[in-house]
């Protein structure tokens, strides 16, 4: 249609060229993991690191998830993120549900708090975080780190939420609240479902979050049959240091639910980005 | 009993409705934000009484050696960390996405292929390319070995020069294809009605693309820009993972959150200068450090509705 967005043959080549040149550094990294995920020894990943198994060991995979007890790191994984994207959903969407639709005195106030927490991230008030979760005996369980996770991600997920809530109309409600319906019936019944698409976002959004977090399970946990997948990898590297071809076992048995998440929601995922960011 | 009226009840509900989202947020986010204040003013090792020192702490990050050099090391440090990265992405990735902009044949395949690393989580990617640039990894076998391009393998992370620029294409790598969904859609959003007239002008591409598609990608910068620079300075799993607190070689990676982190838990066991006020006034001074850049984000995003 328009000439400036079409290529001529030759320039077709080289665009192609360089463009694969990219897909190769993003390729490359993830391709020798999976190669060297299947070696049967170390000796192999660093005598050859470029080239195929001399045997492909299947068994890499079990002997990360039973000798190096990935499946349990993977269960609390599992329990974190589940738990995490629960809590987030259920807490956001009631909060923006009333501050949208049931404004009250202080409800912008409220609305500000939440801006802050967008701004200033949780990390920043490390030492009185860790105050207020030994304080409450929460330091040291999944307990305390799910709801840290959950608060962390707590403002992004209410401005996504309100934002979305602004722009549905509000006719559905005024009728059920005519006919004499309450909060809870309301919220229930007519809100819940009309968000559900930015509800899916908000739950992928978290459940990637909460399922790679670092930083805040190493601070709120110490017992390791508590510790997540990250926590895991990084306790795999120091307590073998050498087992390279199981540690990519690891690395790419911590990729799947993810990718697949995002498989399965990444049309959304990139309209949502690219939503929330350019248009003018 | 007493029949309650329905805005009696509706009022209870409403604050039974917005009590668990308050308490969790409350406690565990914006109780800390606000305690970092007090925090800031007081010696506290994490046992035992607070010791109040009033701007004490402020005073020893400007002043005292031992904390100032550190912290002006990890600013320093941080910011040039911070422009590596910004750099790449916006350079590559402005170039990636005007490639994929033209007719491109495979756009679609391309696209999910610059994806994958997106959603792998930080302690993946630092192990990941771990491996990639280590003396006996992939990167130096290939030069040394295979091409014979190399004398000796480089020691990526081993050096005090590299070690950071490494860890910052870490992050590139890992967020490139952030920048080039933005920027692509930006280029995407042009008026075609705008390049039409440009083209009756008769215009050519390069006058077209800088005339019109240019000037549209401001908005997708500043956006990337804000959101890497509130990232870089208070993330430092790559350096947490890959150099430990001590942020090595000898303090060459350090960035704003290790040192926070060091300051709060301690890092080697040679540092015994565990203090959580120290740390709270570390926070505090990051906070204000990206606070304008954040403010002009949410600004910008609450303008939008």
């Amino acid at each position: 249609m328009h000439k400036i967005f079409s290529l001529s043959r030759k320039e077709q080549l080289a665009v192609q060229f360089i463009l694969i040149a990219w897909a190769c550094v993003v390729l490359i990294p993830l391709g020798v993991a999976v190669i060297n995920s299947l070696k049967p020894n170390l000796g192999e990943v660093y005598r050859a690191p470029l080239s195929l198994p001399s045997e492909w060991t299947w068994s890499n995979y079990a002997e990360a998830w039973v000798g190096a007890n990935f499946g349990g790191y993977f269960l609390n994984s599992a329990i974190i993120s589940v738990s995490v994207v629960i809590i987030v959903c259920f807490c956001a969407s009631t909060t923006a549900f009333v501050l949208v639709r049931m404004p009250f005195k202080g409800s912008a106030l409220l609305f500000a708090c939440f801006m802050i927490g967008v701004i200033i991230p949780i990390r920043l008030a490390l030492a009185p975080l860790f105050t207020i979760v030994k304080g409450l005996g929460l330091l040291d369980t999944l307990t305390g780190l799910i709801l840290v996770q959950s608060a962390s991600m707590m403002p992004v997920a209410v401005f996504i939420l309100t934002a979305f809530l602004k722009a549905v109309p509000s006719e559905l409600e005024d009728a059920a609240r005519m006919d004499g319906a309450l909060p809870f019936q309301i919220y229930w019944r007519v809100v819940l479902p009309l968000i559900r698409p930015a509800l899916a976002t908000v739950a992928l959004l978290s459940f990637v979050q909460a399922w790679n977090e670092y930083f805040l399970p190493l601070i709120f946990l110490q017992s390791r049959e508590l510790y997540p997948l990250t926590l895991g990898i990084a306790e795999f590297r120091a307590q073998f240091s050498v087992q390279w071809h199981l540690m990519f076992a690891g690395i790419l048995i911590m990729l799947a639910p993810t990718v697949i998440a995002f498989l399965l929601a990444s049309r959304q995922f990139i309209e949502g980005l690219t939503q929330g960011g350019v248009k003018e | 009993m007493a029949k309650m009226s329905y805005n009696r009840k509706a009022n209870l509900q409403r604050i039974a409705l917005l009590t668990p989202g308050l308490l969790l947020f409350g406690i565990f986010n914006f109780l800390p934000l606000v305690a970092l204040l007090g925090l800031s003013l007081v010696n506290w090792p994490g046992i035992g009484d607070a010791d109040f020192v009033g701007f004490e702490n402020f005073r020893k990050l400007a002043r005292e050696p031992y904390y100032r050099d550190q912290f002006v090391n990890a600013l320093v440090q941080n910011v040039w960390m911070f422009v590596l990265i910004i750099g790449a992405m916006l350079l590559l990735g402005s170039a990636l996405a005007l490639l994929l902009s033209f007719g491109t044949t495979g756009r679609g395949a391309y696209r999910a292929i610059y994806f994958l690393p997106y959603p792998l989580a930080g302690a993946a990617v630092a192990f990941l390319l771990d491996l990639m640039v280590q003396p006996r990894g992939a990167i130096n076998t290939f030069f040394v070995k295979t091409m014979g391009w190399w004398d000796a393998p480089i020691g990526f992370l081993g050096d005090t020069d590299l070690a950071l620029p490494t860890l910052a294409m870490f992050y590139a790598w890992h967020r490139m294809s952030f920048a080039i969904v933005l920027i692509l859609s930006a280029i995407v959003g042009v008026r075609v009605i705008l390049l039409e007239a440009a083209m009756l002008d008769g215009a050519s591409r390069w006058r077209m693309l800088k005339a019109v598609v240019f000037p549209v990608l401001a908005p997708a910068f500043v956006l990337i820009t804000v959101i890497v620079m509130v990232d870089v300075f208070n993330n430092a799993d790559y350096t947490l993972l890959l150099m430990g607190p001590e942020a090595g070689p000898l303090r060459s990676t350090d960035v704003l959150g290790t040192f926070l982190f060091r300051t709060s838990f301690g890092g080697s066991a040679t540092s015994v200068n565990v203090n959580f006020g120290m740390a709270a006034a570390i926070g505090l001074v990051t906070a204000l450090l990206i606070l304008p850049a954040a403010l002009f984000l949410a600004l910008k995003n609450l303008r939008k509705d």
